[in-house]
């Protein structure tokens, strides 16, 4: 969970983020990918009872070989609102490049790794069926420039 | 860049916390899964650059996974969870958190052509007089069995006969300037709680307020819902009520004549005179002949709706005509039993309103996600 506010700990040691890897993407649905991830013991709970606003989710989806650039996530997750508390889904096929930059901003950004290859519409679909949020947003990002 | 996705530039060019876009394009869908991904696709195939329009999928509530495929093309997907609140309602919420401008609300199972959302964009534009602009429905329907091209052409025939300035806004896919909408009081989610007449209603408190609301002939779209005889008798049962009940008959057919029910109740009118005539005069004298009157009474309520006959002879050839006329009676008769119910329950009841929780939880302001319907202001 991060908060949108979070130029302050730009300096601070990057938390570990939790970490989702997917392998074998081609050999499974997307469906069946949803049924092994379901849903944290955490995410279950933030169901439980009426809420006064709703939740917000951000996912992130970067192909294979592209980035994103950090002071972009920041800005949207600032247009939700300074006290607005919003879930960052990092999905990444392959393995992301300079996310370093990302992970120092936002905290507990959770990642979800699919192997190389993996479509950005499954890549946003993989991470809806991860977001908590009654409101998410989807971003993808832009190809990496050699 | 890929179908479905928004891409960052990296220079910063487009910016994600600017407020405002050209349009919102909001799609509102309920258990839509057959045909969300070809209305997603369309959107995402408009001659629209990509930065300058965001798709809002807002699910209401929904059981067969359109989140899912919302999820594959959409910028923002809101999720309503409980009992499903209505189209208005949904449309509502995808407002609230809108960019653009300019919205236009696509139903779920509405494809755009590649012209209709700029076209739409450029009609506003141009006509600063108008405040909100609709596409009418083309020939074909997405789904290809009889009924489904019989309710097709029946809401086209409307819609071509009664184009211009009119209170039929966004019956499948419309555009309205925001300020403009939310200035109207928006869609009344009090009384709508199901796909019914809630754009009509709008429109005319759009016309009311000075606003010019424009139904195009010109500007096409696709209906792809299957429609099958109990769908068609539920959708019709509904819209008739609830325009007998809430929103008045007569008022509304000058306002909407292109409503499909005004196409469907127009031609009763002569055929049901004829009829209590007969019936009226058969009290006096003894009939000779009840079956050769009724008869009498099919055949006046035919040839009152010759020019719809004529129009899907047009369209789809004598024999489509022939097997049509029966399925119009029928639903001509469940027309006129819903609107003559609507008509008591507006006396013995009143007008339509939501179930006491949802009443209570108003009353006291309780505040919640998903939020409570609201009033109209």
């Amino acid at each position: 969970m991060s908060s949108a506010g979070v130029d302050s700990i730009l300096f601070q040691e990057p938390p570990s983020p939790p970490i989702v890897a997917i392998k074998d993407a081609s050999a499974q649905s997307v469906a069946g990918q949803r049924e092994r991830y379901a849903p944290t013991a955490a995410a279950s709970e933030i169901f439980r009872g009426p809420r006064r606003t709703p939740r917000k989710s951000l996912i992130v989806v970067l192909s294979e070989n592209h980035v994103v650039s950090p002071d972009l996530v920041t800005d949207s997750l600032l247009g939700e609102g300074v006290d607005e508390v919003v879930d960052v889904i990092l999905a990444c096929a392959g393995p992301p490049l300079g996310i370093t930059a990302l992970q120092r901003r936002v905290r507990d950004l959770q990642i979800l790794l699919a192997p190389a290859g993996t479509s950005t519409e499954d890549l946003r679909e993989l991470a809806m069926s991860q977001a908590s949020g009654d409101i998410v947003t989807l971003l993808s990002g832009s190809p990496a420039i050699a | 860049m890929t179908l479905g996705e928004r891409e960052i530039s990296t220079s910063g060019d487009y910016a994600l916390t600017s407020r405002t876009l050209p349009l919102s394009v909001i799609v509102s869908v309920r258990d839509a899964g057959a045909t969300l991904r070809e209305v997603l696709l369309a959107v995402r195939a408009s001659d629209l650059r990509t930065d300058s329009y965001e798709i809002i999928v807002v699910d209401d509530a929904s059981s067969d996974g359109s989140v899912a495929i919302a999820a594959r093309y959409a910028d923002t997907v809101v999720k309503l969870t409980g009992r499903a609140s209505g189209p208005g309602y949904a449309r509502n919420r995808g407002v609230e958190l809108a960019r653009g401008d300019v919205v236009a609300f696509v139903e779920g199972d509405v494809a755009v052509r590649p012209d209709t959302l700029s076209r739409m964009l450029a009609t506003l534009a141009e006509n600063p007089d108008v405040d909100a602009v609709s596409a009418s429905r083309d020939a074909t329907s997405g789904a290809r069995n009889f009924i489904s091209q019989y309710w097709n052409l029946l809401l086209r025939f409307g819609e071509q006969h009664h184009p211009g300035n009119c209170a039929q806004f966004a019956p499948g896919c419309g555009a309205i300037r925001r300020r403009v909408f939310i200035s109207a009081g928006m869609y009344d989610e009090w009384r709508f709680s199901t796909a019914c007449l809630e754009s009509v209603e709008l429109g005319e408190r759009l016309l009311g307020a000075g606003h010019g609301a424009l139904l195009s002939s010109e500007l096409k779209v696709t209906h792809l819902k299957e429609w099958n005889i109990g769908l068609v008798c539920q959708e019709v049962w509904g819209r008739s009520r609830l325009l007998a009940r809430s929103l008045g008959y007569s008022r509304m057919s000058a306002v909407a004549p292109s409503e499909v029910v005004f196409t469907l109740s127009r031609a009763l009118i002569p055929a049901g005179a004829l009829l209590g005539t007969l019936m009226l005069a058969a009290a006096f004298v003894p009939p000779p002949h009840v079956r050769a009157e009724v008869a009498l009474a099919l055949v006046v309520l035919v040839m009152t709706n010759l020019p719809l006959h004529r129009f899907y002879v047009t369209a789809r050839g004598f024999r489509f005509a022939a097997m049509s006329a029966p399925v119009h009676i029928f639903v001509q008769t469940v027309t006129a039993t819903a609107l003559c119910t609507g008509w008591v329950l507006r006396y013995l009841i009143g007008d339509a309103s939501p179930d006491a929780t949802t009443q209570a939880y108003s009353e006291v302001g309780l505040e919640i996600w998903p939020p409570i319907r609201r009033r109209p202001r």
